[in-house]
């Protein structure tokens, strides 16, 4: 049974609450807590006729006043809630003051991507000239002079010696093979210029991601292995992978590759027009004819070569279909890849 | 290139639908697609028979006929001379959609109502011909599709081939691969051709001028052909094929091209002036006219076929309109020949045009085909143009081309591609490709001269994995090669330019880096170099741009006239300048118009130079590159007294800054202040602070105290800096400008600075009698130097 020491200490606890109420919430519960028909005081009072009879009195005259005391108190805290409110004047609802953030380019965005997935299995990075001579955008990549090969790159010329604006980033490949000390595993993001009529799909400048390994003892497996591995970290575990048959003077075989679609995950639909299928990328084994042109013994070494294309893939992975957006920096463009 | 599927199936055993072919052939190496070429063009068109036919009344051509449509009797107004009772035709109902979109609808002609229409070849597709109906046999079955009848519903295989696989360029070739895929054996075309007994040699003489450029050419003579329509059968193949036919002769060298994958070509042999064959160079300005009444004006680029003295073909491109082959034609001169692909590729770019001759000799054809696709085209001309094949090829063959021998290590195969394939296997893919293989532990491969790309091993293990199937290759995943990469410098600065310049506002722009050479030459200033493009792809986009400024103008633009008027902007590219070699900077543009962002709180405030040179400030922190100095300079093109080269100590400028001149800014339609910067990314790169080295803090505590001057206005304030931390030595740690007044307070022509300045040691704490005395040093060197007036220390 509840005595008067008790009574005290319940008051003590409940201006103790009061006080470190922080919400009108709180304050509603200790009230309930305390004063409700279950509350605390409510049950001493119910209580009382369980008592001798010289307690009751002195007992339930304590709980009642406490039970004043308490209400008072939660009423006057309750009130300098309101208070304190409107003299501070915040409304939580209003925007916050801050500056905008600017937003990086898509194509800075899957670059980099590209290059940290790339980076992480030891690919070191490499740029060129985008200003190339015909020897290393076309002869050192195994295009002979008039090869119809040639036809495939629509390629803008530049006054000065034998000079084009570089079809694709691959004659980086040429410069380091030249020059480096084997085994070589390098990416070389950049621009590149096709001399192509601009369209929603074509423009006379794109980016490209390439990539390439020299070494004893590579295989073909081994490239399947690091575009599996690529694809996993670039667009996520579950992705199957499809050589096809293609044809690049530089590499020997050739393959297009394709990656299951992401969008339906290889059920057929619009994005993949129904085939399931993406292609994403070019790639192949390093031809001989390309070491052999950088002096490297061809039957020792072996690499493979990659190529990827990064405007098709932020268009893919975005959903955008207009090319020539890219280029035209409309800033409700940019910020949406904020 | 396309070619009907049962044109396949006709040389080649496979189990396979169409679409299964198609996509069998897509991972074995040709891109291949089915379509079905004449499904929309006979729609409601089908075999009818006209059962009455009488003249119109009022018309001296058009007739009446009734024709049996199978489910019903349709009235028809034909205009056709050919036209009899009883003839069964093909018949267009209202509802048809004929080739080129021409819609057969309910008519009325001379107040007679036509229900359809009776076809022509033209109407249908299949040739020019519209001088009369087609008269289909007698037996045709009244109502049957005309699709159905003409057999042209067959499914076509259309192939986008890359220039690596001239093989593919032919039915045999497609079906060659088809065989291979499906295990089976190719079914080359059997015939047996009869020879009369007169030689062709004694008609026709063959000399060759540049055996390099026309290393084979063989002719037959055919005597007393009839020219006339071909049989069905061959105009079904070369419609579905996608070419017209003309006439037997035309039609039968072009069908041994499609089948063969050679070309040929028909001369009228009695339009030659000598009996012979001079192959040599085109003269300088010789003039000849080919087939289409073009008239050219050669080079010797352009290899001739010449009858001794004048061309009658352009070699591999086209024939002649002189020797053509016409309805007067009874004899003929068979050419087969094989042209060096350079040559035909230089000759047809001269010429300005390409056949589907060009595009085969260009891709490289087969030399040791010759002598069978002419036995075959003269096989069916005699059958079919009731020909006199003389006896005998001649036969000019002056630079023998002979299938290559390569050695191919089986290990190797396997060692190259990842793969388990075993010796057997690779014997049966090479021979069902038609190589020859001699097993002598390593196997000694005859590459046929139809696959001129294959010349060494890996070319073999090429056409090995393209049929065994990429799928066969597994995923290895190890890491070969270096295991880590070195982040360069470079690369680390351009991310933290990205990360500085988003955090203080500015979105990231890319360009192509093409510019209008007028437009430019207003942002570098008229005369100074640009590098020219050669072949434009257009006018505008004609020259390298030598500033992004150039570019960021151009967004700039763009955006105001979307009404994005708002703007701060940086792109990371290069500028280019001519030179041997070529001048390649990269560069860092900034670009900023408008106004501030502005919020309920905030007012909007336009920019100004001041926010151009915070972002610079912050920009270099954010780098870890000294704070440049902003020197006037006159540099075009920004405008007087708002231009500035950004110099680090005594360095070239670094780069520039200041306000774009508003009459430029006018010739990129813009017509509200802008602000700009370029920065040379090369020298942030040098300038950048990569080795952070740690400083005890400071032990002791620092006395702060602040210092207004009043100056001439014209006084700077970077000036004023300077001599502060000048007077005020190791001891001085910061100064600082906390305000700047000019107006009642001060005289006229006078300005107010407010400097806030930080004393410290590190040897012990400063007393107030040293901080008093330090600061009035700074006072009165400021009073020698500036005439300064000190008002508040
Ligand atoms: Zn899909």
């Amino acid at each position: 049974m509840p005595g008067l020491k008790d009574i005290d200490k319940i008051k003590a606890q409940a201006l103790a609450a009061i006080a470190s109420a922080s919400t009108q919430d709180d304050l509603n519960n200790i009230s309930i807590k305390y004063l409700g028909r279950k509350g605390v005081i409510t049950s001493i009072l119910k209580s009382l006729k369980d008592l001798p009879i010289e307690q009751r009195k002195s007992v339930g005259a304590a709980a009642n006043k406490i039970k004043v005391e308490i209400d008072q108190e939660i009423k006057s805290a309750l009130n300098k809630f309101k208070i304190s409110r409107v003299k501070a004047g915040i409304d939580p609802t209003l925007p916050g003051i801050a500056r905008r953030l600017g937003a990086i380019h898509p194509i800075t965005q899957v670059i980099d991507d590209m290059c940290r997935s790339f980076h992480g299995m030891g690919f070191a990075i490499e740029r060129g000239p985008e200003v190339e001579t015909d020897y290393y955008n076309f002869e050192a990549l195994n295009f002979p002079p008039d090869h119809p090969a040639r036809d495939m790159q629509d390629t803008f010329y530049v006054e000065g010696n034998d000079l084009v604006l570089r079809t694709h980033t691959t004659p980086v490949q040429a410069r380091v093979l030249e020059k480096c000390k084997l085994p070589v595993k390098v990416i070389t993001p950049g621009k590149t210029y096709r001399n192509e009529e601009i369209s929603t799909r074509s423009y006379c400048v794109f980016h490209q991601v390439d990539g390439f390994l020299v070494d004893e003892g590579v295989t073909m497996a081994d490239l399947k292995g690091v575009l599996v591995a690529f694809c996993r970290d670039f667009f996520g575990e579950g992705m199957s992978l499809r050589f096809r048959p293609s044809y690049f003077p530089f590499t020997e075989p050739s393959v297009e590759v394709d990656i299951s679609c992401f969008l339906c995950r290889g059920k057929g639909c619009q994005l993949c027009k129904y085939s399931g299928w993406l292609e994403i990328l070019g790639a192949g084994m390093i031809d001989p004819n390309v070491l052999k042109m950088a002096d490297i013994d061809s039957e020792k070494y072996t690499g493979y070569a990659f190529g990827i294309g990064v405007e098709r893939i932020a268009m893919l992975k975005y959903g955008i279909n207009d090319i020539r957006l890219f280029y035209e920096n409309d800033i409700r463009f940019i910020r949406q890849f904020i | 290139m396309q070619v009907p599927y049962s044109w396949i199936k006709e040389l080649a055993d496979i189990p396979w639908s169409a679409e299964e072919l198609a996509e069998r052939l897509t991972l074995s190496g040709a891109e291949a697609e089915v379509e079905e070429l004449f499904e929309a063009g006979f729609e409601n068109v089908c075999v009818g028979h006209i059962i009455e036919l009488e003249p119109v009344e009022g018309s001296d051509h058009l007739k009446k006929a009734v024709v049996d449509s199978g489910d019903e009797h349709l009235q028809v107004i034909c205009g056709a001379p050919n036209a009899a009772k009883g003839q069964k035709i093909v018949l267009a109902k209202v509802g048809a959609t004929l080739k080129e979109g021409f819609k057969i609808k309910k008519a009325k002609l001379r107040g007679v109502e036509s229900y359809g229409m009776i076809c022509s070849e033209m109407e249908l597709g299949m040739s020019e011909d519209h001088s009369g109906i087609i008269v289909l046999e007698d037996d045709a079955e009244i109502g049957k599709p005309a699709l159905d009848y003409f057999g042209l519903d067959d499914p076509v295989i259309k192939l986008d081939l890359t220039p690596n696989r001239p093989d593919m360029l032919s039915a045999i070739g497609v079906a060659r691969d088809s065989a291979c895929l499906a295990g089976t054996k190719l079914k080359r075309p059997e015939f047996k051709l009869e020879e009369s007994a007169e030689k062709a040699s004694d008609y026709i003489n063959i000399s060759i001028d540049d055996p390099d450029a026309c290393p084979r050419y063989a002719a037959r003579i055919i005597r007393n052909i009839k020219i006339g329509p071909s049989p069905w059968w061959i105009k079904r193949k070369l419609l579905l094929c996608g070419i017209r036919p003309i006439s037997n002769i035309v039609d039968i060298t072009n069908l041994v091209m499609m089948e063969y994958g050679h070309p040929l070509h028909a001369f009228d042999y009695d339009l030659f002036k000598n009996k012979e064959i001079l192959v040599r160079r085109a003269h300088e300005g010789e003039k000849f006219t080919t087939l289409d009444s073009k008239e050219h004006e050669l080079d010797p680029r352009v290899l001739l076929i010449t009858d001794g003295e004048k061309g009658v073909a352009a070699a591999g491109v086209m024939g002649g309109l002189d020797t053509e082959v016409t309805e007067k034609t009874r004899n003929i001169l068979l050419e087969s020949a094989y042209f060096d692909s350079i040559t035909i590729r230089k000759s047809r770019q001269k010429l300005g045009m390409t056949s589907e001759s060009s595009i085969r000799f260009e891709k490289g054809a087969d030399p040791n085909v010759v002598p069978a696709a002419i036995d075959r085209a003269a096989y069916l001309m005699q059958k079919y143009a009731g020909g006199e094949v003389l006896s005998g090829i001649v036969d000019c063959y002056p630079k023998r081309m002979d299938p290559i021998r390569i050695t191919l290590r089986p290990e190797r195969v396997n060692s190259f591609l990842g793969t388990e394939i075993s010796k057997d296997r690779i014997v049966k893919i090479l021979t069902d490709l038609e190589y020859g293989v001699e097993d002598k532990g390593t196997l000694e491969v005859l590459a046929p001269t139809h696959a001129p790309d294959v010349t060494r091993e890996v070319d073999l293990i090429e056409e090995i994995i393209r049929i065994e199937g990429y799928d066969s290759i597994p995923f290895v995943e190890r890491n070969s090669g270096p295991l880590v990469a070195v982040t360069r410098k470079d690369d680390e600065l351009r991310s933290e330019i990205r990360r500085v310049m988003t955090s203080q506002g500015f979105d990231e722009a890319y360009s192509s880096g093409l510019a209008d050479t007028d437009l430019l030459a207003k942002v570098m200033g008229n005369g100074q170099p640009q590098l020219k493009i050669l072949n434009p792809i257009a006018e505008d986009l004609s020259v390298m741009q030598s500033s992004v400024i150039y570019s960021l103008l151009k967004s700039v633009s763009h955006n105001i006239s979307r009404r994005n008027v708002n703007l701060c902007l940086f792109e990371l590219g290069r500028g280019f300048l001519p030179g041997d070699p070529p001048q390649e900077n990269e560069q860092l543009g900034l670009i900023i118009t408008g106004a501030s962002d502005s919020d309920w709180f905030t007012k909007p405030r336009n920019f100004n130079f001041y926010d151009l040179k915070g972002a610079i400030d912050v920009l270099v922190t954010g780098c870890r590159n000294p704070v440049p100095e902003f020197k006037y300079a006159d540099r075009i093109p920004y405008m007087n007294g708002m231009s500035f080269d950004l110099k680090f100590e005594d360095r070239p400028a670094a780069g520039h800054a200041g306000m774009i001149d508003p009459e430029i800014a006018k010739a990129f339609d813009i017509k509200q202040p802008v602000f700009a910067a370029l920065l040379d990314f090369e020298t942030m790169l040098n300038m950048r602070n990569d080795d952070i080295q740690f400083r005890n803090l400071p032990r002791f505590p620092a006395s702060p105290k602040d210092m207004a001057i009043v100056v001439d206005d014209d006084i700077q304030a970077g000036d004023i800096m300077k001599e502060i931390i000048k007077a005020g030595g190791k001891l001085l740690e910061e100064v600082k400008l906390f305000d700047l007044y000019r107006g009642k307070q001060v005289p006229e022509g006078k300005k107010s600075l407010a400097f806030a300045m930080v004393y410290r040691s590190d040897k012990g704490s400063l007393k107030s009698k040293e901080v008093i005395k330090l600061h009035s040093n700074i006072a009165e060197h400021l009073k020698k130097c500036f005439n300064a007036e000190i008002r508040e220390s």
